[in-house]
């Protein structure tokens, strides 16, 4: 080969190796950018008149005159779209059946979307459910249930070969002639004052309970529960791993055993999480039987077994990095081996053993397979300290799964999805930065 | 300790201590150093509980169905009366995902850790490693979200034009480099200067109009592709590939470091490039560390439940043709963790056994690979440090 191709082929290899590390940079970003950008849109948002509300009615909170007279104003616009709509009813019971028949399902369809925008219309049952008792609380949600009032949503399947095209009809056509072809363009008018939206910050988002399985309200549900297990696995392993670390790096003799002993640690690092949940299900709860199902005990004691090899990697690796120096300093004093354990080495590794702590914290808190069986529920209030033993808890890792999967409208609550995601992701990653803040000092400390 | 045993020894003489006391400290001893080997040997324990406990609700399946059912029949029924058990088609989608998330980690993966190791200067890694470890941290149910929120309706949307794009900026600048290295490798035979350039250049020519042909063609084929549903493998392996990295990297990396300097610097001597140091020589060397790394690595990817529940579609069945990333399949973790909460009222069934005779298969494959991979590394060390 020639020299030039050499070099060209020297240099594309550079290029090869920075430009995967380029790639995982951004796959990073790829995929924390719509989180974050979208999670925050769960705290600030442009809320309407609906939002506030609920918030008083849900919560207690807000000023009564302000939203009185802010609903007030609001009506005002609204009593003109509940006239045409009485107005309507009125004609249609002097059309003829034929005509009437053919109105009244696009006119249901109306009123439907109408419901959804502005919340129950006079005249209708006080809904059952929280989620049907207002309207929309947020303004890009109102913008588009605006259009589904505005617009008929038709599918274009005359070409067998493609997928279907979806197009939308203009409801106002239809109801051409009618009292009815004035609502459209009045609702599409007046629609901010009938919806007064405004810019607004809903701290309660992590401090509030949900409502009507989180179409309304926040999430401190899952953001304790997720606390109470990771901390409740912090409290098994964390003990444990860091006493067997002090016995590896101290105590154990090379051998036959010492050897089963390690490869069993890098066994159960290897463990696929579904496994934990599994055995969690079989041990803790249907053998010893620590609770009589699902409880947050038996999810942190899986997610500790979990975690546990991580913990004791970690604390074997600080205490070796203790310098040497100290310990025979320590011995030359005349101490015992247990009073250098217990009053040098560790001391000088804790920083290095709390790093891998926090580490394994946020994994323990980031981890949804093992709680599945074993402490989740999908839905349920925030428990106390005292229910630890016996009953489950929602969690953050677990409701998004559930609530991007399973819930019955997965699509509406997108904005509480990708909330529930950025708390998740928030409390991860601030604890592995702490962890990695936490490292660099260490190892500028050590190197003096 | 001999050492120890000296200063022992001197204290007993210096201070005058009863024969009991001794007693009492030397049996305090033992008991402490009990009490931390019986720590130390609970994971052992818990690993054996494991296998165990597993193993046992995993018996009654085969007991009940046997063995050919399980891993030859495709017909996955579990909540008929009577149920079908045949797992083979949840078995192969767990092998083609994992499959399709190495093929994209395991080259980046060991790119990555090839110019973390030798070619970015210090400073410069000390921000890479970061971005991996935050990777690493990102939980599963977050990538989860993510593949099934954001990139399946993109994937179903426009996943013709991303496929395409993927292909020209992926496979072009290797392209340009095998025209570049292959009209030069036929050449080089040719002694007489004059002609072997000119030789060169037709051959450059004739390449690159061969290479921007198949990129065209290729690029506007996979243009015309629909993808039916954006819950694919497809989308199952980039989003696992993202997650078996930081693992692949940071082992890789442990591998290529303990590769000595001196073997380096003796092929930089000879006059090799970096590329051909690294090729012919430090990757030869850390092979089997890096071995190690991509099992790590696969297995991670194997063992993910989240991102396969929540965006490998859950149908289970065996792609055709065969090698079809752009159908919905269902995996061995996904169908465990799906299953479980109705199987669970049914203790006892063969439909409740069945998932823990999937977990089983799990576990032994994971304690498999962790074992190989483990002799693998052992081994290495053993090597390097013989030469």
């Amino acid at each position: 080969m020639n020299i030039g191709t050499r070099k060209i082929l020297d240099r594309s290899f550079t290029a090869v190796g920075i430009g995967s590390i380029i790639v995982m940079a951004l796959a990073l970003m790829v995929v924390v950018v719509p989180i974050v950008s979208n999670g925050i849109g769960a705290i600030f948002f442009t809320g309407t008149v609906e939002h506030r509300k609920m918030l008083h009615a849900e919560f207690n909170r807000g000023e009564r005159q302000n939203l009185a007279s802010e609903v007030a104003s609001s009506e005002r616009y609204r009593t003109k779209v509940y006239e045409m709509l009485s107005a309507f009813d009125a004609e249609l019971e002097t059309m003829e059946p034929e005509k009437k028949a053919q109105y009244d399902s696009k006119y249901s369809q109306v009123k439907t979307a109408l419901h959804a925008l502005l919340g129950p219309l006079p005249g209708d049952m006080v809904p059952m459910l929280t989620r049907f008792k207002y309207g929309q609380t947020r303004w890009e949600k109102a913008e588009e249930k605006l259009h589904e009032l505005l617009y008929e949503s038709k599918w274009d399947n005359s070409n067998p070969d493609i997928m279907g095209k979806e197009y939308f009809v203009s409801r106002a056509v239809a109801f051409e002639g009618t009292s009815l072809a004035a609502l459209f363009p009045y609702v599409k008018n007046n629609i901010e004052k009938m919806l007064l939206p405004e810019f607004t910050v809903y701290w309660g988002f992590i401090t509030d309970s949900s409502v009507d399985s989180h179409f309304f309200g926040g999430i401190w549900p899952e953001i304790q529960g997720t606390f109470f297990l990771a901390m409740g696995a912090m409290l098994f392993a964390f003990p444990l791993g860091v006493i067997a670390a002090i016995y590896f790096t101290e105590y154990a003799k090379p051998g036959f055993l010492n050897s089963m002993l390690r490869s069993a640690n890098s066994t159960l690092a290897g463990v696929p999480s579904i496994v934990f949940g599994m055995f969690g299900l079989a041990f803790f709860i249907n053998t010893l039987r620590v609770s009589e199902s699902k409880s947050v005990i038996a999810g942190s004691l899986t997610l500790a077994i979990m975690i546990l090899p991580t913990i004791i990697r970690a604390a074997e690796e600080a205490i070796l990095a203790v310098p040497k120096t100290y310990r025979e300093a320590s011995l030359s004093l005349g101490s015992t081996k247990w009073n250098t354990i217990a009053t040098v080495i560790l001391p000088a590794a804790l920083p290095g053993i709390l790093t891998g702590g926090v580490i394994s914290l946020g994994r323990a808190a980031g981890e949804t397979a093992p709680i599945i069986f074993t402490a989740a529920v999908s839905v349920g209030s925030a428990i106390g300290l005292a229910d630890v033993f016996s009953s489950p808890t929602p969690a953050l890792s677990w409701n998004i799964y559930n609530l991007a999967s399973e819930h019955e409208a997965a699509a509406q609550i997108r904005h509480v999805q990708y909330g529930m995601v950025l708390a998740l992701v928030t409390i991860v990653l601030l604890l592995n930065l702490s962890a990695i803040v936490l490292r660099a000092r260490i190892s500028k400390k050590l190197k003096g | 300790m001999a050492g120890e045993r000296v200063k022992e020894s001197n204290r007993s003489n210096a201070f005058v201590v009863s024969a009991r006391k001794r007693a009492m400290q030397k049996l305090a001893k033992i008991a402490g150093e009990s009490i931390l080997f019986s720590v130390a040997a609970f994971v052992a324990v818990i690993v054996l509980f494991i296998f165990f406990f597993v193993a046992r609700d995993a018996v009654p399946f085969f007991q009940i169905r046997g063995f050919s059912e399980f891993f030859t029949s495709s017909n996955w029924y579990p909540a008929d009366e009577p149920g079908e058990f045949g797992a083979l088609a949840i078995i192969y989608g767990s092998l083609m995902v994992t499959l399709g998330s190495a093929m994209i980690a395991v080259p980046m993966g060991v790119a990555a850790a090839i110019c973390l190791s030798d070619i970015l200067p210090f400073s410069v890694r000390q921000y890479a490693k970061p971005v991996i470890e935050m990777l690493a941290a990102i939980p599963s149910v977050a990538f989860g979200f993510f593949a099934l929120v954001v990139l399946a309706p993109l994937m179903q949307n426009s996943g013709g034009p991303m496929l395409m794009w993927a292909w020209w900026i992926l496979v072009s600048p290797f392209l340009l480099l095998a025209v570049i290295v292959g009209s030069d490798l036929l050449t080089s035979s040719i002694k007489e200067e004059k002609r072997r350039q000119k030789s060169y250049v037709l051959l450059l020519i004739l390449f690159s109009l061969i290479a921007v042909v198949l990129l065209f063609k290729v690029g506007s084929v996979l243009n015309g592709i629909q993808i039916l549903t954006g819950t694919n493998a497809l989308n199952v392996s980039i989003i696992l590939s993202f997650m078996a990295l930081p693992t692949i990297v940071s082992v890789s990396e442990d591998a290529l470091q303990a590769v000595g300097r001196d073997i380096r610097e003796g092929s930089y001597a000879l006059g090799a490039t970096r590329a051909e140091t690294i090729i012919k020589t430090i990757l030869p060397a850390a092979s089997s560390g890096i071995l190690a790394a991509v099992i790590l690595g696969i297995m991670r990817a194997l063992g993910e439940t989240m991102v396969v529940w929540m965006a490998s579609g859950n149908s289970s069945h065996i792609p055709e043709p065969w090698f079809n990333y752009l159908e919905a399949i269902r995996t061995l973790t996904a169908t465990i963790a799906g299953d479980m909460g109705e199987a669970d009222q049914v203790t006892g069934s063969a439909r409740f056994h069945v998932l823990f005779a999937m977990g089983l298969l799990l576990l032994i494959i994971s304690f498999i690979s962790n074992f190989v991979s483990e002799r693998i590394v052992v081994r290495q060390r053993k090597t390097l440090s013989g030469q």
